[in-house]
């Protein structure tokens, strides 16, 4: 099986140390030790409540393309962020995406930060661990 | 004096003339006397974020001088991360809910978050204050809680409720809320943090500047806790802020997630 060129970054044991549950219980399904940063082409955007979801297809070195599907803010938030519903991010456009791999479930993560093609960096999702009590 | 009054007013317009839009911005909030009632009492009426909230709202520079400001002006932190003082069998309990990870959290399927949970999650509420009750209306499960003040006791016929049936008084410039009848499908805030039907909350609101709330929550509940539990918090006022929408059932793929997890989990036990 072929490896997708992901840059999948193990975070420091500083930032680790600050991850606890968060907006529900991060941690139960995305593992906040596992920041991964992957650049594709939008292949859907479900602007839906409580959270958004949004797919990336990501090429490797060799053409294989893997869709990664990743959630974050509900639509309240995203506003708050600058985001406009069908504007922001369309499908076609090349994006980057910074955020966290679930634990088990291969392809999917839950998003930080998306970097758009004009250069725009927008938060998408809470910080892992954040997010109140 | 008047002639004085009206020079001093003529040439601080003056000033703000000159100077602009900057001198407006500078001599915002942070110099407002807190707004008073009708009745005298401190008006609470505004929009307000915890702290925590500002993590997420406005990032982790902004965040670090919320924590900075509430330092320098003697302000209790947040989230001391101090354990709850739970007799030995709930916090074996709370302990049992930890090690796994939470997925029995009951707002994680959407049930309606609790008091004080509800004043910790991090999206904004509003609190509308009239002149016998106040109003609480929550972005999170488009929740409200309405609070009299007209010196009327709890109801008789009471229901144990999610949000519980709160009373409110003053206590000098601070608003105090009586919190009772509660039912258990709450957390009370982070995971674990169970509770019996016999919770007792007391909550204290003190606008002490025109940005900021001193929320200081006091939960009784001698069943589960060997002394009262207090937590403490920062709110702050979001000038330009509306209440939104947030709907918690559209598509939380946590509910099919943390069932499936639950499932996991109850076969894994089944078979030690």
């Amino acid at each position: 099986m072929r490896r997708p060129a992901l840059l999948l970054v193990l975070v420091s044991s500083l930032l680790a140390a600050r991850l606890a549950a968060a907006h529900h219980s991060f941690a139960a399904y995305f593992d906040g030790q596992k920041a991964v940063t992957l650049t594709g082409e939008v292949a859907g955007v479900e602007w839906t409540n409580p959270h958004f979801h949004f797919s990336i297809d990501v090429k490797d070195e060799a053409g294989a393309v893997t869709r990664w599907r990743f959630e974050g803010f509900p639509p309240n938030m995203l506003v708050r962020q600058g985001w406009q519903r069908d504007v922001t991010l369309t499908p076609g456009a090349t994006i980057t995406v910074e955020g966290w791999a679930a634990r088990s479930e291969p392809n999917a993560g839950a998003a930080r930060w998306v970097t758009l093609a004009d250069g725009r960096k927008l938060a998408a999702g809470p910080p892992a661990g954040t997010g109140g009590r | 004096m008047i002639m004085t009054t009206v020079r001093a007013w003529l040439m601080g317009g003056a000033v703000a003339l000159v100077l602009g839009a900057p001198l407006a911005a500078q001599t915002s909030n942070a110099e407002r006397a807190v707004p008073r009632a009708a009745n005298g009492k401190p008006d609470l009426s505004g929009i307000w974020v915890a702290t925590g909230a500002i993590m997420l709202f406005e990032g982790q520079e902004a965040f670090a001088a919320a924590r900075a400001a509430d330092a320098a002006a003697g302000r209790p932190p947040g989230n001391t991360g101090e354990a709850p003082p739970y007799k030995p069998e709930a916090e074996a309990q709370r302990q049992y809910f930890l090690s796994r990870q939470g997925i029995d959290d009951p707002m994680a399927r959407c049930l309606l978050t609790g008091v004080p949970r509800i004043t910790f999650r991090p999206l904004p509420f509003e609190i509308v204050q009239l002149a016998d009750r106040v109003i609480m209306l929550y972005e999170i499960h488009h929740a409200f809680r309405i609070i009299p003040t007209d010196g009327r006791p709890h109801p008789e016929d009471a229901e144990p409720s999610y949000l519980g049936e709160s009373i409110g008084r003053w206590d000098g410039d601070t608003f105090v809320v009586d919190v009772t009848s509660f039912n258990t499908n709450t957390w009370l805030t982070g995971v674990g943090t169970i509770h019996t039907e016999d919770l007792r909350v007391t909550e204290r609101y003190t606008r002490d500047s025109f940005d900021t709330i001193r929320y200081e929550v006091t939960m009784e509940d001698p069943a589960v806790l060997t002394r009262p539990w207090t937590l403490r918090e920062t709110l702050r006022l979001r000038p330009g802020e509306r209440i939104r929408e947030y709907e918690c059932i559209e598509s939380n793929e946590d509910i099919q997630r943390f069932e499936r997890l639950l499932q996991e989990s109850r076969a894994t036990e089944r078979s030690q």
